[in-house]
């Protein structure tokens, strides 16, 4: 993998700038709402751009991510039982997700597009069900919803909510890294190439289902991650928040908002996102429907999402050269 | 002895055969959109389950009978579907690959939660004095429902067949879906052929959602348990193909009364969704398909 | 006598206004050009031929008059009305029916509902019958195969499907890609006396045909394309005499 390193740029140190800020913001003293906040976009920015590498430029359009999570946090939260250190359980449900989705890629990469969608669609509410019904460590927390299906996690209270944070800020950073790191190297040369099309990339000699497979992994792999990040933070878990739909179309509106198949694009998007959700926090009923309708305009009115529509100026592009100037 | 198992198993299977009926009932739907325009309707669930709570809200507030209902029900999801297609899914279509996917799921999450602001998380049912009844199959105690369901899918499955077959739109349905192009050029608004398609799916499914509500009962979270069903027997039946449709709904009607008879009745529509995965891992063009 | 076919017409060629005006039309396949600057012209009663290589462009003006495709500039105009941005459907109604490349018949579907899909806009509904029964006259054979799949019929009996497809839309003008495609040359032959009944009917016919000493048998006036352009046209007889023309014997 042939890994250029990028030339230090006004762009650059722009953000290395904000990443310091971000890194000091809760130890000089802003509010722990705030630091909640930023707490959640960095966690949905890691798992927005996981899904942006799979839906935008492998073309799997995976509504399972729901899964990777829901299965990092149970682990987690299992293995806090078994009395092993979180930092050790974020890594057990990180690998846990991905063995899953290794799993799971048999039978559901041998759909295409639309089937694949629902392929993956089932998952989380086949999940859900199991551990209805499945009690792992024997007896679960009666009171708690979900009949008794739902698990406090053990030892909560050793984790500060700054650590947690730094935490969060490291995935997130890592993630958009990564993304570039990956759209640049022969992975992501070749996914682009599937994504336009699938049999004659084959027929280029590029190996499709190992491809898709990596980035299906790998996404699901840093997803998990994130996902168990949370679930230190939330401190219990039950079935039918862990594998809700609710993360599914979270990151979807995320990506798709902030402009898919762009690098800037999941930044914006969950910015949006987690902006929206503060807003509608007192509107839990009917925050779904709002999201589904915004899905559904911005799909319509700006596919392209917010960083696709702002490339088309000359503006932005300007603005950009001289960014990316030394 | 043995003959005690074959009479304690002969409930779950005729059930599971007859619920297959109705799972056909449910697919038909997805199926015609499918096989005319190559879309899966990741909100098929939904609007079958939307089908069920329309006849609900005909039952409580104007005390309408389920099916008596469908009067109103089957043109106001005939109108919905005509919308979703000729306004959503049409311009969909040209803005890229994954677009019509997404804007069916926002549509999905949509009808969830309008049916839950409305009726709760509550879980409904249809259920006027017939849906009480049963009949006896020799040693059987069988609830007429499941009777009526398969009765209903048989003459909705036949009426679409003749439709297609014998009339303009019929024919024009079939010939855009066989080759749009050229459908264009023997004079077919094909625009316009694709949202009486889809119109004419949602009539079907509101159909599918009163005979739902009258054997099962319902949530706004059910839909995806529905379009599973209803995926699994479009994969397993092969598309188009009447015959097959019923016999993978009767496959997977037997998957899940066997299943709630083996290992109980919260298990039940695990083992649907395993069966699914399994087909779709094993043989994806499907039983009969190509 | 008014026929079910076509529109009575006096074959007086004196001052006809053109049932099609091709003007100055540029096309695009994405970013790529396919037509440039193209202009043609039908009168009615005529036939006409498009001549031209592989990726000439000549389907692509064909599909550009029946709407699949829009030109970016310039326009389309049929007896006087502008057509250019018009949906295929719409431009069948009016009377231009195009015998796609490839035939493109419903396979799944008997000749019969073949031939009646064709009548499907409003106009032609109305002559189906009668429009039916010319078909069968000039093709027996689809008469005698009509709850038949299309898919089961010969090469040369699936054109004749195609073209009876294209008759039951009541066309003034028929737009036919390729008809001799994959046929052996009795067929053909079959085929082009049909097409000579047909003209005597009254309609007009452009057509594309990859055999250029066919095209200038067949036709009256001709339009040669070469990489998006028309870079000839004329009478047949004077296009005979060019040495563009005698090198297509060898070259195109």
């Amino acid at each position: 993998m042939n890994i250029t390193l990028p030339q230090w740029n006004r762009g650059l140190i722009f953000a290395a700038a904000v990443i310091v800020l971000l890194i000091v913001l809760p130890v000089i003293g802003l509010p722990l709402n705030w630091v909640l906040y930023l707490f959640l976009f960095f966690l949905y920015l890691a798992m927005a751009n996981m899904w942006n590498l799979l839906a935008g430029y492998s073309g799997l359009i995976s509504l399972c991510q729901a899964a990777f999570i829901g299965l990092a946090g149970y682990t987690l939260v299992i293995l806090s039982w078994m009395g092993i250190p979180f930092y050790v359980g974020i890594i057990g449900g990180a690998i846990v997700a991905a063995i899953f989705a290794l799993l799971i890629s048999i039978p559901v990469f041998r759909l295409s597009g639309i089937y694949f969608a629902i392929g993956t669609l089932v998952v989380p509410e086949a999940l859900r069900i199991i551990f209805l019904l499945w009690r792992p460590v024997g007896g679960g927390q009666e009171g708690l919803a979900g009949g008794g299906a739902g698990y406090v996690l053990k030892g909560a209270t050793g984790v500060s909510m700054t650590e947690l944070y730094w935490f969060a800020l490291i995935i997130a950073v890592a993630s958009v890294v990564f993304m570039r790191i990956i759209l640049r190297s022969k992975l992501g040369l070749g996914l682009a190439a599937i994504r336009d099309n699938d049999s004659t990339a084959a027929s280029s000699g590029v190996n499709v289902f190992r491809l898709k497979l990596s980035a299906f992994v790998i996404g699901a792999l840093i997803t998990g991650l994130a996902g168990a990040i949370f679930y230190i933070y939330q401190s219990y878990i039950e079935p039918i928040s862990a594998f809700n739909i609710r993360w599914t179309m979270t990151l979807i509106l995320a990506t798709v908002i902030g402009g898919m198949r762009t690098e800037e694009g999941p930044i914006i998007g969950t910015i949006v996102v987690v902006i929206l959700h503060f807003l509608l926090a007192r509107y839990a009923g009917i925050s779904l429907l709002i999201q589904g309708l915004i899905l559904v305009i911005v799909m319509l009115v700006v596919p392209q999402g917010i960083m696709g529509y702002l490339r088309q100026f000359q503006v932005y592009r300007s603005l950009l050269q001289f960014v990316t100037r030394r | 002895m043995t003959w005690d198992i074959f009479t304690d198993l002969s409930a779950p299977i005729v059930m599971g055969l007859l619920l297959g009926g109705l799972y056909a009932l449910i697919a038909l739907g997805l199926s015609l959109v499918f096989g005319v325009m190559k879309l899966i309707n990741v909100a098929h669930g939904d609007l079958v389950v939307l089908g069920s709570y329309l006849a609900y809200a005909a039952m409580t507030l104007l005390g309408f009978d389920p099916i008596l209902s469908l009067v109103m029900g089957i043109p106001v999801l005939f109108l919905i579907g005509y919308g979703i297609q000729k306004f959503l899914m049409q311009r969909a279509f040209g803005i890229s690959m994954e677009a019509p996917l997404l804007i069916a799921f926002g549509i999905s999450l949509v009808i969830q939660n309008f049916a839950q602001i409305i009726w709760s998380p509550m879980s409904r049912g249809l259920n006027p004095s017939y849906a009480m009844e049963t009949f006896n199959l020799g040693v059987i105690h069988l609830p007429v429902v499941y009777l009526l369901d398969f009765i209903a899918a048989i003459i909705v499955m036949l009426a679409l067949r003749e439709f297609l077959k014998r009339t303009y739109l019929g024919k024009a349905i079939n010939a855009a879906s066989q080759d749009n192009r050229a459908a264009q050029l023997m004079g077919i608004n094909t625009e316009r052929t694709y949202a009486f398609a889809f119109g004419i799916a949602m009539a079907i499914t509101a159909i599918a959602g009163v005979f739902l509500g009258l054997t099962f009962p319902f949530t706004p979270q059910s839909g995806i348990s529905f379009l599973v069903i209803a995926f699994g027997v479009v994969i397993l039946g092969g598309l188009g193909n009447i015959l097959g449709t019923f016999i993978g709904g009767m496959i997977l009607g037997l998957a899940q009364t066997l299943g709630a008879y083996f290992f109980g009745a919260a298990t039940q529509m695990l083992w649907v969704f395993l069966l699914v995965f399994i087909l779709l891992a094993v043989r994806p063009q499907g039983i009969f398909g190509r | 006598m008014v026929s079910g076919f076509g529109y009575m017409v006096k074959m007086e060629k004196t001052h006809q206004e053109a049932l099609l005006e091709v003007s100055g039309i540029d096309v695009f396949h994405g970013s790529f050009q396919a037509l440039w600057d193209v202009s043609l012209s039908v009168r009615p009663g005529e036939i006409v031929a498009l001549i031209g290589a592989n990726s000439s462009g000549k389907s692509t003006l064909l599909n550009a008059i029946s709407g699949i495709i829009h030109p970016t500039k310039g326009n389309i105009k049929c007896e006087g009305r502008d057509i250019t941005q018009l949906d295929p459907f719409q431009i069948v109604g009016m009377g231009i029916s195009q015998v796609p490349e490839g035939r493109r018949l419903f396979p799944g579907m008997s000749v019969l509902d073949n031939l009646i899909i064709g009548s499907y806009s409003g106009r032609a509904r109305s002559n189906r019958k009668q429009n039916l029964e010319r078909v069968y006259e000039l093709f027996p054979r689809l008469e005698e195969r009509k709850n038949q799949l299309a898919k089961t019929l010969s090469g040369g009996e699936q054109q004749m499907l195609a073209l009876g497809r294209c008759l039951m839309s009541d066309p003034k003008l028929m737009l036919l890609d390729e008809m001799s495609l994959g046929l052996a040359p009795i067929v053909i032959n079959e085929l082009y006396k049909v097409l000579r009944e047909i003209r005597e009917r009254g309609i007009t016919i452009l057509f594309v045909e990859q055999n250029v000493r066919r095209s200038l048998e067949e036709a009256e006036r001709a339009y040669i394309m070469k990489t998006g352009r028309v870079v000839l046209s004329g009478n047949v007889a004077e296009l005979r005499e060019e040495e563009e023309v005698k090198k297509a014997y060898f070259g195109i």
